[in-house]
C-alpha cells in the first residue's frame, strides 16, 4: 500500500498571499456565473420536482398477475431478510387455484423500513418492487404509515392530497400511469427500472 | 458387543445396531431419507451409501449394514461425496420448485442435503413429470405427490404402526407416485405422524398449513397432559403463541409418535373455556382479593373442609396443596377423586391413547401411598351425601362433574385452567396456568416422572398451580415455602419416599421411574438372580 508522501510547500505557498487570492478568485467566479447564468441546483419543491433516477428506491408496491391478484405467494422471504423486521404477512390458502398460497394481509411499517431493498432482492416471484419513485411517504398517524396490501397493490389510491394538487399543476412530472381524475397510479405492467 | 470402525474412530455398539445409529454415536451424520429408527428398514433411497474399508464389500447402504466385528466404513471419501451428489440429482430430478409455498421448507431434508452434498448444475432438459398436487388424503393431511421421493416411510407407518395400510406407491420408475387406495381415506388417530416422518413436503399437516414458516418457531421440550401416557412433545411457539406440537423421541414412552388429539390440544390455551381471571361470587376479581377470599372461606368454614387433589395437576401442585392442608387446616380431609371429567375426550386404544385422561394418576397414587389419610372417591360421595362438607378446595379436576353432584350447600374454591361444572358452581375461582405455560412434572401410567418446561408465559392472570398454593398458604398463615417449581419438586422429593433422590436435573429429558414400594423379601435364590441379571 502506497501512503501519500507529504509534499514540501514551495516558497509561494508558504507566504500564503498568492493562495488566498486564488481562493477568492474561485468564489468570485461562482458569484459572477450565478449572477448571469442562473442554472442553480436548487429545486423549488414542491412546485418543481426532481426527476428521480430509475433505480431510486421509493415506496413499495405489490405487483399483480394479469387477473389482478397479487403475485405474492406469502413465502416470507422478504420478511425473513428484512433487517428492520418491518414486514408482516399473514398467509392463506386459495382453494381453487394451483398457486395454493397467497397473502391474506401484507403490511410494511414504513416508519421502520430503512429502504435497503433487500425485500425486492429476496422475492422469488418479483412480487414486490420499490420502483414507484415515490419519496413522499408521510402521514398524520402512525397507523397510516403502515402500508397494507390494498394500498401497495393499488398505490396512492385515496391518499396523497399533496400529490394530487402537485400533479394538477405539473402534469408532466406525474409518474407513468398516474390518473389525475382518480388521483392514483393505475397498474403498469411494464417495469420501471431494474 | 461388536466393535466397528467409522472414519477411523472405533466404537462399540450393541449387536443389531446399524451403521447410521453407530455413526450417530460418534457424532458422524450419515444422510438418509427412508431409514427411520422406529420403522423397518427399506433401503430404497440410497442416500446412506458408504464405503466399506474392511469386513465387507462396498459401497453399501449404512442403514442395512448391521454392526459386526471387524467392520470398518468410511463416510469421508471422494467416492462417497460423488455417490451422495448423484443420489440427490436423481431424487431432485422431478421435484418441483415449490419451496416458497411448501410448509416443509426450513425443515426439509432435500433442502438440507442439497446444500450439504448437492450443489450441482441442473442437467435436465426435458420437462419434469407432473403428478397429483394437493390431494386430500385424510382429515389432517394434504398430499403433494410431486414432492414425494418415494422413500416409503409413510407406507411402512401405515403397515407397521397403525396397521391400516391406506398408503401405497403406485406406478413405476419416475412415474412412481404415493397415494391412497380409492375410498381408503386415512382416518386413524395418528395422522400427524405421517407429516412428521415425511422427510420432504409430500405429506403436510392440514392444521398447520400455511400458518407459520417453521424457522420462526422456537421449540420447548414439554410433556403432553391429555392422557395418562404422557407423550413427550416439543412445543413450537413464537411470541407467546403456540403454533404446533411435535412428538419428541422417548423410546420408553411414545417412541417418535403422538396422537392427533394431543397434537391439537394446544388450541385450548387460547380457547373460550380458558379461565384467565380470578372470580369471587361469579364476579371478576383481583388475584390477591380472590386468594384472600379463599383463605377466609377455608378459615371460617362452618362444617368440614374437603381438599381434593388434582389427577391432572402436576406433582408440584398436588404436593403444595397437600402440604398447605397439613400445615394450616388440621381438620380438613384430603380426597382424591379418580375418573374422567365429563365431556372429556373419550377415544382410547392400546397404543398411546390411554383410557385414563388424567396426566398424573400415578403421581396421586404415589401421594396416597405416602399419606394413608387421603380418602378416595367413595368417601367424598359419602361425605357430600351426609352434608359433612361445607367448603371444598378443588385442584384442577371437575370434581362435581365427576361425582354427578350439584354442589348445593357446598362452597367451592376451584383452582383450574378451564371452565367446568365445578368452576361454574365455585364461590372462588383461581386461574391456573396451562401445562405448556409452566415448569412442572407429571407421572405417567408407567410411573415415569416426566418434566415439562415452560414454553410461553401464563395467559391472563393465571399462575402455575403450585404458585397459587403458595399464595393461599401465605394467606392462611404458613406457605409450603417453595420459590420455584424446582424447589417445590425438591420439597416433594425430600418428603415422599417414591420420589426420593429425584431432581429436575436427574429427570433430564427422558424422565425417571418412581421407586417401587419395597417388595416383601424372598428366599428364592433363583428369583433374586433373575432380578439382578
Amino acid at each position: 500500500m502506497n501512503l501519500p508522501v507529504e509534499q514540501k510547500r514551495t516558497f509561494l505557498e508558504r507566504i500564503y498571499l498568492v493562495e488566498i487570492v486564488k481562493g477568492l478568485a474561485i468564489t468570485l467566479r461562482h458569484a459572477l456565473h450565478n449572477l448571469f447564468k442562473q442554472d442553480f441546483e436548487t429545486f423549488e419543491y414542491p412546485d418543481v420536482r426532481k426527476e428521480m433516477p430509475e433505480r431510486y428506491k421509493g415506496a413499495h408496491r405489490l405487483t399483480t398477475r394479469p387477473d389482478g391478484r397479487v403475485k405474492c405467494v406469502a413465502c416470507m422471504c422478504c420478511a425473513q431478510v428484512c433487517p428492520a423486521k418491518c414486514i408482516t404477512i399473514e398467509a392463506g390458502e386459495l382453494d381453487d387455484d394451483p398457486i395454493e398460497k397467497y397473502p391474506v394481509e401484507f403490511q410494511i411499517d414504513m416508519l421502520r423500513c430503512i429502504y435497503c431493498g433487500f425485500c425486492v432482492e429476496a422475492c422469488p416471484k418479483d412480487a414486490i418492487r420499490m420502483d414507484t419513485g415515490i419519496y413522499e411517504i408521510n402521514a398524520f398517524t402512525r397507523q397510516d404509515m403502515i402500508h397494507d396490501k390494498a394500498y401497495m397493490t393499488d398505490l396512492m389510491a385515496g391518499k396523497k392530497p399533496l400529490a394530487e394538487s402537485f400533479y394538477r399543476a405539473h402534469q408532466d412530472a406525474a409518474p407513468p400511469g398516474y390518473d389525475l381524475e382518480e388521483d392514483r397510479v393505475l397498474p403498469v405492467d411494464e417495469p420501471r427500472g431494474l | 458387543m461388536p466393535t466397528v470402525k467409522i472414519d477411523g474412530i472405533e466404537v462399540e455398539v450393541p449387536a443389531g445396531t446399524n451403521m447410521i445409529e453407530a455413526a450417530r454415536k460418534v457424532g458422524i451424520d450419515i444422510p438418509h431419507y427412508c431409514y427411520h429408527p422406529h420403522l423397518s428398514i427399506a433401503g430404497n433411497c440410497r442416500m446412506c451409501l458408504v464405503d466399506v474399508e474392511a469386513g465387507g464389500r462396498g459401497p453399501d447402504i449404512a442403514c442395512n449394514m448391521m454392526a459386526r466385528d471387524g467392520l470398518a466404513i468410511r463416510t469421508d471419501t471422494p467416492q462417497v461425496a460423488t455417490m451422495r451428489r448423484a443420489t440427490m440429482e436423481f431424487l431432485l430430478k422431478n421435484h418441483p420448485l415449490d419451496c416458497p409455498i411448501c410448509d416443509q421448507s426450513g425443515e426439509c431434508r432435500l433442502q438440507d442435503y442439497y446444500m450439504e452434498y448437492g450443489q450441482y448444475e441442473s442437467r435436465l432438459s426435458d420437462p419434469k413429470v407432473t403428478k397429483h398436487k394437493r390431494v386430500d388424503i385424510g382429515d389432517h393431511l394434504v398430499l403433494d405427490a410431486e414432492r414425494c421421493i418415494a422413500c416409503s416411510r409413510c407406507v411402512r407407518f401405515g403397515d407397521e404402526i397403525t396397521g391400516t395400510g391406506e398408503l401405497r406407491l403406485f406406478n413405476r420408475t419416475d412415474h412412481t407416485e404415493i397415494g391412497i387406495f380409492p375410498g381408503a381415506r386415512i382416518q386413524h388417530d395418528y395422522q400427524g405422524n405421517l407429516a412428521d416422518i415425511c422427510p420432504v413436503g409430500a405429506i403436510t399437516n392440514k392444521d398447520f398449513r400455511f400458518t407459520k414458516r417453521v424457522w420462526y418457531l422456537k421449540e420447548t421440550d414439554a410433556v403432553c397432559t391429555e392422557c395418562a401416557t404422557g407423550c413427550n412433545v416439543r412445543v413450537c411457539h413464537q411470541q407467546g403463541q403456540v403454533f404446533r406440537l411435535l412428538p419428541r423421541r422417548n423410546d420408553a414412552v411414545n417412541k417418535s409418535w403422538m396422537c392427533d388429539h394431543g397434537r391439537q390440544a394446544f388450541e385450548a390455551i387460547t380457547g373460550l373455556d380458558r379461565l384467565l381471571r380470578a372470580r369471587v361470587q361469579g364476579q371478576p376479581a383481583d388475584l390477591d382479593d380472590a386468594v384472600a377470599a379463599a383463605a377466609t372461606l377455608l378459615r371460617e368454614a362452618g362444617g368440614g373442609v374437603a381438599v381434593v387433589l388434582g389427577h391432572s395437576a402436576s406433582n408440584e401442585a398436588n404436593w403444595a396443596l397437600l402440604k398447605l392442608t397439613r400445615d394450616n387446616l388440621p381438620n380438613a380431609t384430603v380426597y382424591a377423586v379418580a375418573g374422567n371429567d365429563p365431556g372429556a375426550w373419550d377415544r382410547s386404544d392400546d397404543f398411546l391413547m390411554d383410557a385414563d385422561k388424567n396426566a398424573n394418576s400415578a403421581g396421586i397414587a404415589a401421594l396416597m401411598a405416602h399419606d394413608p389419610a387421603i380418602r378416595d372417591r367413595s368417601d367424598l360421595v359419602q361425605a357430600l351425601a351426609d352434608g359433612d362438607v361445607d367448603v371444598m378446595l378443588v385442584l384442577g379436576d371437575d370434581v362435581l362433574g365427576r361425582l354427578g353432584a350439584d354442589g348445593a350447600g357446598v362452597r367451592v374454591i376451584h383452582v383450574g385452567s378451564f371452565r367446568c361444572t365445578t368452576s361454574d358452581a365455585a364461590t372462588v375461582v383461581l386461574p391456573a396456568a396451562h401445562p405448556y405455560e409452566q415448569d412442572a412434572t407429571w407421572t405417567n401410567r408407567d410411573r415415569r416422572v416426566q418434566r415439562g418446561r415452560r414454553a410461553i408465559h401464563p395467559a391472563g392472570d393465571s399462575e402455575p398451580a403450585w404458585a397459587l398454593m403458595e399464595r393461599l398458604g401465605a394467606a392462611l398463615g404458613k406457605a409450603p415455602g417453595a420459590t420455584s417449581a424446582a424447589a417445590a419438586f425438591k420439597s416433594l422429593a425430600s418428603s415422599v419416599e417414591s420420589f426420593s433422590g429425584m431432581t429436575y436435573q436427574s429427570l433430564g429429558n427422558g424422565g425417571a421411574v418412581l421407586a417401587s414400594p419395597p417388595s416383601p423379601p424372598t428366599d428364592d435364590e433363583d428369583a433374586l438372580e433373575t432380578i439382578h441379571a
